[in-house]
């Protein structure tokens, strides 16, 4: 097998293998080192001899052993011993002859993405925990240094074991809010390998493990609306990445990409996790985010029209759920198309500017209307001030060209 | 585990030294909360206001003497409960019950075990 290979088998065992450690364990960063150890020796073991016919069992067997290895010689350290013992007791028997891992990826998100861990934490603890993606890999996605980040994952993980963050499902009550901050980590962590839509960049990989976490989500939690919506938006979003940069490296926004360079078979399944958030719960935040996504992808060429009425009336809807300076900048866009450029304006200048000034897109939304109304100088302003906040480089091309674009007044 | 709640309230709405009206209204409503905690109740107190705060301050071993709380904050350590609870859940939603008066935050803190 090659090293990639086994790149592959140790990213795709990982959530199952770390879940079902920390269940068992009851420590997360146990169940992580016991977890590299295993992977460690299987480089050595599987080169020498061959590779084991289920990979996935002998890596979650020889971590298991590890981990009671290791708490056996702690076992001299009394304070451990009445911790663990009830650990001991109840399973030591059926370790060699573990064939199956319990599934145990559901307690390990709730627990990777547990509200009392910090934001950006979580998305960095699920991406490593549950998709297996290396410290560096993540460090890169989220602009910081691999020991920053080493740093950031031990911290949250001593938050976890410190604060004492349950190892159990969480009780039906606490549902609702646990979800959210799990559906939340995931947007975070879709929004990493979003953002790089030339798909060369570090973070590319990302979105394949979003849409495999997703689908476990939906899978694990069959009916609850918003992992359905959640794993039908990275669809969609995914869907359209081959035609979200042009062939100079220029994005293309949503109204102009050629929805013939859209991956079909990835918008037919989010359909269908649509459909099935839909039915469950249709005026859940989610799903309605997830409609407005369904309605561009459901343009079928360039000659059709954008669907901007239909995306206003569901960013309608969305803010009597949810009424935020970040839905009301995006229903602007839509207003502009429908009710006109002077209209979209004045809205927009009537949202709070302190929340949004330090927010990228508010700039380069109000730089377009400025533009196509002819305010020259100012339009330029805030071009300048959108291109200040925008890192990624596709974005800044056309945000470049489009300033370009702002015509001189007559005088 | 046993955790400590601290709960922090701007006290100026207990009116001077927190013996306004308002103070008879929060107190009730703790009592009321420390009966339906029942023996989850570890302990805890309400704390006068923190004009009667002194802080002694220790600096290379030499102890000073300040008038005062520890720092100067909108919302101020007000009182605490000492809960025993199962996991940060169940702390959660014990300190969710916590009666605040209008706005305020308390901070769930795990206690150290022994040793």
């Amino acid at each position: 097998m090659s090293g990639a290979a086994l790149e592959r088998v140790f990213r795709e065992a990982s959530g199952r293998i770390v879940g079902a450690l920390a269940a068992r364990f009851r420590n997360l960063a146990l169940a992580e080192d016991v977890f590299s150890e295993a992977c460690a020796r299987a480089l050595e073991d599987w080169s020498a001899k061959s590779v084991p016919t289920d990979p996935a069992a002998w890596l979650y067997q020889v971590a298991a052993r590890a981990a009671l290895d290791g708490l056996r010689r702690r076992r001299t350290h009394a304070r451990f011993e009445c911790q663990l013992s009830a650990d001991f007791d109840t399973d030591p028997a059926d370790l060699d002859d573990e064939a199956v891992i319990p599934d145990e990826r559901l307690r390990l998100i709730f627990i990777c993405c547990h509200p009392a861990v910090g934001v950006d934490a979580r998305a960095a603890l699920t991406l490593r925990l549950v998709c297996g993606l290396s410290t560096l890999e993540i460090a890169r996605a989220f602009l910081v240094s691999e020991a920053t980040m080493a740093q950031r994952l031990t911290r949250a993980k001593s938050k976890i074991a410190d604060a004492g963050v349950p190892f159990e499902l969480p009780a039906p009550r606490f549902w609702p809010e646990r979800l959210d901050a799990v559906l939340a980590t995931i947007e975070i962590a879709y929004g990493k390998a979003h953002e790089d839509a030339a798909a060369s960049g570090p973070h590319a990989h990302f979105a394949a493990e979003m849409l495999e976490l997703t689908s476990t989500l939906v899978h694990l939690i069959p009916d609850e609306a918003e992992p359905a919506a959640v794993a039908a938006m990275v669809r969609l979003a995914e869907a359209r990445r081959p035609a979200r940069i042009d062939s100079r490296g220029l994005m293309v926004p949503l109204s102009e990409q050629d929805p013939q360079r859209w991956q079909r078979p990835l918008i037919d399944e989010a359909i269908g996790y649509l459909n099935r958030a839909s039915a469950l719960r249709p005026d859940a935040v989610r799903v309605i985010q997830a409609k407005i996504h369904a309605a561009w992808c459901s343009r079928r060429t360039l000659q059709s029209p954008p669907p901007w009425p239909q995306v206003m009336s569901l960013y309608d809807s969305l803010l009597t759920r949810r009424d935020d300076p970040i839905v009301r900048l995006n229903r602007l866009v839509a207003v502009a198309e429908v009710h006109g450029i002077e209209a979209a304006l004045s809205e927009l200048e009537s949202l709070d500017g302190g929340l949004l000034r330090h927010f990228a897109p508010y700039h380069a939304v109000r730089a377009d209307l400025l533009r196509r109304l002819g305010r020259a100088a100012d339009a330029r302003c805030a071009y300048d001030e959108a291109l200040l906040r925008t890192s990624t480089h596709a974005e800044r091309k056309w945000l470049t060209r489009q300033r370009g674009l702002v015509l001189e007044p007559q005088s | 585990m046993q955790y400590a709640l601290l709960i922090y309230e701007d006290e100026t709405l207990y009116g001077p030294g927190k013996k306004g009206p308002a103070i008879q209204e929060i107190v009730s409503r703790h009592m009321a909360f420390n009966r339906e905690l029942g023996a989850k109740r570890v302990g805890g107190s309400g704390l006068a206001a923190t004009s009667s705060a002194t802080t002694i301050r220790t600096t290379r071993g030499k102890h000073s003497v300040h008038d005062g709380p520890f720092a100067e904050a909108k919302e101020q350590l007000g009182g605490f409960y000492l809960i025993e609870a199962k996991d940060l859940d169940e702390a959660i939603a014990i300190a969710k019950q916590v009666p605040v008066l209008q706005d305020g935050s308390i901070e769930i803190r795990p206690v150290l075990g022994p040793g």
